[in-house]
């Protein structure tokens, strides 16, 4: 009984987040000075339509998550949630760190999180390397264009 | 007259040898990406969307139209070897081709599917060519108050064909119609929902989206998956070892399928991919159905039926065709595939509408050609040459495929705009995807809603200040009034007509249990 309660708390919590994106949305729309009079279908008006269409629907959605047991979504949870993390780092060390030596880590940090080559690590890093390269091959010299580099270096 | 000597001029531009290596290029691609479970053609346009900023339109539009079409005929590679269909549009040919596969045939299987993909394809193309020229002249026709229903009728059929899951179809295509409302107005120039920062004033670029949306999120999924690894077992790809010349339909076997089998699922594939959002599934479903009802052999249905293969192969390549007309016309892509050629129109800075078929045909003719030449020449010619390696595609580490898809999805969506908030903002609408995708949301909704939100809105405000506030000019204005009427019949049927149906079939049930 407790898992199930636990599991459709679990489903209800994407609607809910969207109803609350939703509440927001709508707060913004009010927000809207339009320059000039439309009539009722102005500026503010599709906005509007949309967050009521997105309430009933959310509304049924909540409703029908109540009731089913539907298990699905089921998986890992800790993967997504690193490779949401190494990513996060890569798009912030991209500038700094230049391509090169910011895709080496991502690529690596990926293999690492996916179990590519688990226990050979350096047999991890050539094909890091080997990823890296292809791709800097395809960016720079097929396409021809300038990817950032470390003190313009690499 | 001139349309169809742009078009043979469109075959000359394709046999230019740069052109050509891009379309086999992105038959290959389309392949590998079509073939591998998990991966497909949407994906792999997405990736290469970033990409075309760097390149001419015309080997960019021939590059897509080669992806799309191979990636929806190589869906049938591993549902036929594995039971693993690479693109949801080949459900129906793993039932009967894995039949096949198990009876020692799948070699005959991939060749018939490669038959019927080859007759749809080249069917779906020769169909594009040849209404092209009456589409723009129809669309000609239609006026601002119509242009507003026909966009109204294709937001509709995009949520209510998720048969099962309409609250949630809707869900996803109005968060896609929020998403397109950030920036400025259409019509006023006031910024919306920028919450006061600057770099939300000039909107939200499709880009981002389809990165986010069909590449960040596919990386996601997988991690969340957790199967390991996506090799597949070194006994089951030596078993499947096979020769050249058991690709080879027979005479007598294409005789027993019968024209008529090929003809009329690529016809019904065509008419549903004008269909907004409903794709090649759909086309594949719908044909397989009328084709086990009208078949002699019905019992062989599910066994391996030879015929199911081919109206399944020939409606969903039919349907690329299809896919193309209410995206060249009215910037309605059928399809999500055509949802991304239509982002690498715009970057390039082509606008749908019959216009740019009168204008701009020497652009665009290549890419009919190119699709054309993938399913006549390309499909057989893969089949032979790398048909006995097929499912070894498959056996790619998935840390090193996935990897590389994020690597491309990044920093294609850097070099696009040479812009870290573009990388952010990917990020963030993959994050949103994943658990779109984790709960059952259909994300192509999302696109569709994004691309099309913009277009119902413009063409709604711009029929009421031109009628001075009047509603009823929806009703009186003779093409708006002909696609609310078939809004309404498609409504019926696929809503109303089918919970009506949903509900008897409750009832009996019910009774009939003691």
């Amino acid at each position: 009984m407790a898992m199930r309660e636990m599991r459709w708390r679990k489903r209800l919590l994407f609607p809910l987040f969207l109803l609350v994106l939703t509440t927001i949305y709508v707060g913004a729309t009010f927000q809207i000075t339009p320059q000039f009079s439309e009539g009722v279908v102005g500026p503010r008006f599709l906005p509007l339509l949309a967050a009521l269409l997105m309430y009933a629907a959310l509304v049924h959605v909540i409703r029908r998550e109540l009731v089913s047991d539907d298990e699905s979504g089921k998986g890992a949870f800790w993967q997504p949630v690193a490779v949401v993390l190494a990513t996060a780092a890569y798009i912030a060390l991209f500038k700094p760190f230049g391509y090169s030596l910011a895709t080496l880590l991502y690529v690596y940090a990926l293999f690492h999180i996916f179990h590519y080559q688990q226990g050979r690590p350096l047999r991890r890093l050539l094909y890091a390397i080997a990823v890296t390269a292809v791709f800097y091959g395809l960016f720079t010299l097929v396409f021809g264009i300038r990817l950032p580099t470390l003190l313009d270096v690499i | 007259m001139d349309f169809f000597l742009e078009l043979s001029q469109g075959f000359a531009t394709l046999a230019r040898p740069d052109v050509l290596a891009y379309m086999v290029l992105g038959f290959v691609i389309g392949t590998f990406f079509g073939a591998v479970p998990g991966l497909t053609s949407v994906l792999a346009i997405a990736l290469l969307l970033p990409i075309t900023y760097s390149m001419d339109v015309v080997p960019a539009l021939v590059m897509c139209a080669a992806i799309f079409m191979s990636g929806m005929y190589a869906g049938s590679i591993t549902a036929t070897t594995i039971n693993i269909p690479g693109a949801p549009s080949s459900m129906m040919t793993a039932i009967e081709g894995h039949a096949l596969m198990k009876k020692g045939e799948g070699a005959n299987a991939l060749g018939h599917a490669a038959l019927g993909s080859m007759i749809g394809g080249s069917l779906g193309a020769l169909l594009l060519m040849a209404l092209m020229p009456l589409a723009a002249k129809a669309s000609l026709l239609i006026q601002t108050p119509g242009k507003f229903s026909l966009v109204l009728f294709a937001l509709v059929v995009i949520v209510i064909v998720q048969r099962d899951a309409i609250a949630k179809g809707l869900i996803a295509t109005m968060l896609g119609v929020m998403i397109a409302t950030i920036g400025i107005d259409v019509m006023q120039p006031i910024p919306r929902f920028n919450f006061g920062t600057e770099m939300l004033v000039e909107g939200i670029d499709m880009m981002p989206i389809i990165i986010g949306t069909f590449a960040i999120s596919e990386v996601l999924y997988q991690a969340h998956q957790n199967q390991g690894d996506l090799r597949i077992s070194l006994s089951q790809a030596a078993s499947s070892i096979i020769r050249r010349r058991d690709f080879l339909p027979s005479f007598a076997q294409i005789r027993e399928i019968g024209i008529v089998t090929y003809l009329k699922s690529a016809l019904l594939g065509y008419g549903i991919g004008i269909l907004p959002g409903v794709g090649g599934s759909m086309a594949a479903f719908v044909a397989y159905a009328d084709a086990k009802r009208r078949s002699r052999r019905p019992d062989d249905y599910g066994k391996g039926s030879r015929e199911g293969i081919a109206a399944a192969e020939a409606a969903n390549n039919s349907m690329c065709g299809g896919a193309f007309v209410p995206m060249l016309m009215f910037g309605i892509p059928g399809d999500p595939t055509t949802a991304i050629v239509l982002g690498v129109l715009v970057i390039n800075g082509l606008q749908p509408g019959p216009r740019l078929l009168e204008t701009q045909t020497d652009l665009i003719a290549p890419m009919f050609a190119s699709l054309l030449v993938s399913a006549l020449v390309l499909i057989p010619l893969t089949l032979f040459l790398l048909g006995p390696w097929f499912v070894r595609i498959v056996s790619i580490p998935k840390g090193l495929l996935y990897a590389s898809i994020a690597v491309v999805a990044l920093v294609g969506s850097y070099v696009a705009t040479f812009s870290i908030f573009q990388m952010a903002l990917a990020l963030l609408f993959g994050v949103f995807a994943f658990f779109l995708r984790q709960q059952n949301y259909p994300t192509v909704s999302l696109l569709l809603g994004f691309i099309l939100g913009p277009d119902l809105e413009q063409y709604l405000r711009r029929s009421l200040s031109l009628s001075d506030g009047d509603p009823t000019v929806f009703l009186t204005s003779p093409d708006s009034l002909f696609f609310l009427a078939l809004l309404a019949v498609f409504v019926y049927f696929m809503v109303i007509r089918k919970s009506k149906q949903a509900g008897i079939e409750g009832k009996t049930t019910v009774e009939s249990d003691p």
